[in-house]
């Protein structure tokens, strides 16, 4: 049976049909469906689905379920795995008791990330197997096969679809779905659970004999494919496979190809290709994994072989790879024309449309109330969310990881900086790895402000739940977390909440949490306009009245719904209604239109 | 075999238009008619508001679930300069349908870039086939603004080999069943621009 499926729904298959028992994440694109589409099916499947509060406990939650003897699942994006990164590399010597699979899915160009980092190097680093699919079959095939092989070498295994397989569509050959394993249930060994010293010593030498064993297995999986046939040979990782193997058929080459889907790479079938061709490229996305693999292996067994990839220049180290430069690329080894890339002079003057805050968004107007309290000079360190789009307004000035706001907030604080310091980050954000953050900046008496930007949701990831919500992920009602209360039992001299919407009462609630001295809170609480009005809660749009001067004051709010037709303001179909723009207006021209 | 065996169609617009629905539509169209398909999409932070591409591929046999510059057959843009920006993709012979809709990208609203004049000028010089069309006008006639994509995707549809029964079939299949019939005649009434 056949069924067209985006890359995230695939892997959700290839977990059914591997016979998984949990699976734990942190939403992040582009990994987000993995979750929210095995959430509402996780009872019929009997499954434990959960949105943790960070990656290190979605890893740590999953490594648990493995030692308790069930096939288990944590689910990231890239850069999430930096954040589990403590118990992976530790995991990668105690091994696993039931199958245990870690999702970490690049995002080459930084499509919706801070960074580009290559998820394969942390698979080397730690010493596991990376499965590296290039579409969506593989993508379910390779889930389903994960399991199996975990439990055979006993290590964790990751596959590292980036955003082309995730986000991609294909039609997938489907498997069976077994019934549920019974868990086996937790066996106490010490030797293999707890990492004392004298413990991890043995351990990490059982590490290294097993990297020939993983080198084996993977050697002859069916996502290693060799085809020898001219001189001319192509070396290519993942989806940049695909694009070789097309590249190759529209040049009408007759090209040697080994296309690579696992890690650490076959060394036979690259032997092989080496041996047999005299020129070879290397055409893989960001990191130059196979290339270091391939040149190690030319110095012993080919070493007049011509090699070009990422170190002659020929394929980009950086964004991500397509169809187009793969193609070129291979036509320039074999002497072939280059295809033009069509230049249109018309395209130079499209102005650019960079994502932004929705009309109606409470961020714009929460940095709106936070620049008119703490001024222009004050600075503001943000962090990962939608509210970075706000960079424009002049109230991010940093965003470097994952609840980094209040900490960086805090270094500026104690490296020298007398200006106001108010720190903004989003209420999943803040939950995930902000809440140290706070503890930190109180206990160590950091004078600054930090701004929670509570939506209640994960909103730019597509609106996942968290312990704020009162929902988990397959949508039962839980218990939910008090941010006031929380962040006064972390320490913050002052709390309040204020409404966005609301706009001078917000105003003066930051006036306030400014001339706090110490550490304060303010909790910017209102719904994500896209959620409010998926639930129904629509208000009405607002309307420019003859009372406008012109003096565009209201242009600088920034609101999408806001145009400006050379005299007066206008409003536009985008309008929300949150009514923002009438409180800012010094003309009282803004009025709900009936 | 060349890169112009796979039929290559890429949909643009800005986030929230419904690009990803009538790709959607235009997948399982492919699927339909008996070829083997792969799209691309873009979710996550470019859909608030950003500049948003898909990619279709279909075929004997896809390789590539993106589309190499200068190869689709046709590019469909529900906002009229999204064209001008994605105008690489589209062959030399290729057909672009364009909405008329024009949508103020933030940077033009806050003075720092310029909307251009002359958009139907501009688009007549970039594209020797070229339907330009008031979808959002012809969806707003039916009575439902939101529809304006299946009005593009209907003009679309007039530049491939895809039965009509395969798209109505997709239609039907991809669209929320109270939504049906006015999807249906979003598309009829993009297929009378052609």
């Amino acid at each position: 049976m056949r069924e067209y499926l985006l890359g995230n729904v695939a892997i959700v298959r290839g977990i059914l049909e591997g016979g998984a028992g949990l699976v734990a994440g942190y939403p992040g694109t582009p990994s987000s469906e993995i979750i929210d589409t095995l959430g509402p099916i996780a009872g019929e499947h009997g499954l434990h689905v959960e949105w943790s509060v960070n990656e290190k406990v979605a890893l740590e939650v999953a490594i648990g379920s493995s030692w308790a003897g069930t096939r288990s699942v944590a689910t990231m994006k890239h850069v999430g795995l930096n954040v589990a990164a403590d118990p992976l590399m530790t995991l990668a010597y105690l091994g696993v008791d039931g199958g245990l699979l870690i999702v970490s899915a690049d995002d080459p160009f930084c499509h919706s990330s801070q960074n580009e980092q290559d998820s394969r190097r942390y698979a080397q680093f730690a010493g596991i197997p990376c499965l590296d699919p290039a579409d969506p079959q593989e993508a379910k095939d390779m889930t389903a096969y994960a399991f199996d092989l975990s439990e055979r070498l006993n290590t964790p295994v990751m596959l590292r679809p980036t955003t082309r397989v995730s986000h991609a569509r294909a039609d997938v050959a489907l498997g069976e779905i077994p019934k549920r394993f019974e868990p086996k249930g937790f066996r106490k060994d010490p030797s293999r659970r707890v990492a004392l010293p004298i413990h991890a010593r043995p351990l990490h030498h059982e590490l290294l004999e097993r990297q020939d064993a993983i080198r084996r297995e993977l050697e002859g999986m069916p996502w290693n494919r060799l085809e020898l046939r001219g001189d001319m040979g192509i070396l290519a990782g993942g989806i940049a496979g695909l694009y070789a193997e097309e590249a190759a058929m529209d040049l009408g080459l007759d090209l040697s190809i080994l296309r690579i889907g696992t890690y650490p790479p076959p060394i036979e079938l690259m032997t092989r290709l080496v041996e047999h061709v005299s020129t070879l490229m290397v055409v893989e996305e960001l990191e130059p994994v196979l290339e270091e693999e391939v040149e190690r292996l030319a110095r012993l067994h080919n070493p007049d072989l011509r090699m070009l990839g990422k170190g002659s220049g020929h394929i980009p180290r950086e964004g991500e790879l397509g169809l187009f430069i793969a193609r070129n690329s291979i036509a320039t080894i074999a002497g072939l024309p280059m295809r033009d890339l069509p230049r249109l002079e018309e395209a130079s003057i499209v102005p650019p449309r960079p994502p932004a805050l929705c009309p109606g968004c409470s961020h714009r107007a929460t940095y709106y109330a936070m620049r008119k309290a703490f001024g222009k000079g004050a600075i503001y360190p943000s962090d990962i969310g939608c509210y970075t789009m706000g960079v424009g307004m002049g109230t991010v000035d940093t965003c470097l990881c994952m609840g980094a706001s209040i900490t960086v907030g805090t270094g500026i604080r104690f490296g020298g900086e007398e200006l106001p310091i108010c720190c903004s980050l989003g209420d999943s954000t803040f939950l995930h790895s902000g809440i140290a953050g706070l503890l930190n900046a109180a206990y160590n008496k950091a004078n600054i402000t930090v701004t929670i930007m509570d939506n209640s949701t994960t909103a730019m990831t597509g609106h996942q739940p968290h312990p704020g919500t009162g929902y988990t992920a397959s949508g039962d009602t839980t218990a939910a977390v008090d941010l006031e209360v929380l962040c006064l039992a972390l320490g913050a001299g002052s709390v309040e909440t204020a409404r966005p919407y609301n706009l001078g009462e917000t105003i003066e609630v930051f006036r306030r949490a400014r001339d706090h001295p110490g550490l304060s809170v303010v909790i910017a609480k209102e719904a994500c306009v896209i959620g409010a009005r998926r639930g129904g809660k629509r208000r009405l749009p607002f309307r420019v009245t003859d009372e406008c001067a012109g003096c565009k004051v209201c242009l600088e709010f920034g609101c999408p719904a806001i145009e400006f037709d050379g005299e007066r303001a206008r409003i536009n179909a985008l309008c929300t209604g949150c009514g923002v723009c009438a409180e800012i207006c010094p003309s009282n021209a803004m009025e709900v239109a009936k | 075999m060349s890169l112009e065996d796979v039929q290559s169609v890429v949909l643009v617009g800005v986030g929230g238009q419904g690009i990803l629905l009538a790709s959607e539509v235009l997948a399982q169209a492919a699927v339909l008619s008996g070829h083997r398909v792969k799209t691309n999409e873009v979710h996550g932070m470019a859909q608030r508001g950003g500049s948003v591409v898909a990619q279709i591929r279909w075929g004997q046999k896809v390789y590539s679930p993106l589309v190499a510059s200068g190869t689709a057959r046709v590019l469909g843009s529900l906002e009229q300069i999204e064209a001008l920006r994605y105008a690489h993709y589209l062959a030399p012979n290729g057909l672009a349908v364009v909405s008329a809709q024009a949508i103020m990208p933030m940077t033009v609203s806050t003075g720092e870039a310029i909307y251009p004049k002359d958009v139907p000028g501009l688009l007549k010089r970039s594209f020797s086939r070229l339907i330009y069309l008031d979808a959002a006008q012809a969806a707003l006639d039916l009575g439902e603004i939101r529809a304006a994509n299946m009005v593009v995707l209907g003009a679309v549809s007039t530049g491939l080999d895809i039965a009509i029964e395969d798209w109505r079939d997709a239609i039907v299949a991809s669209v929320k069943e109270r939504f049906v019939e006015i999807n249906l005649r979003a598309f009829e009434a993009g297929r009378s621009f052609s």
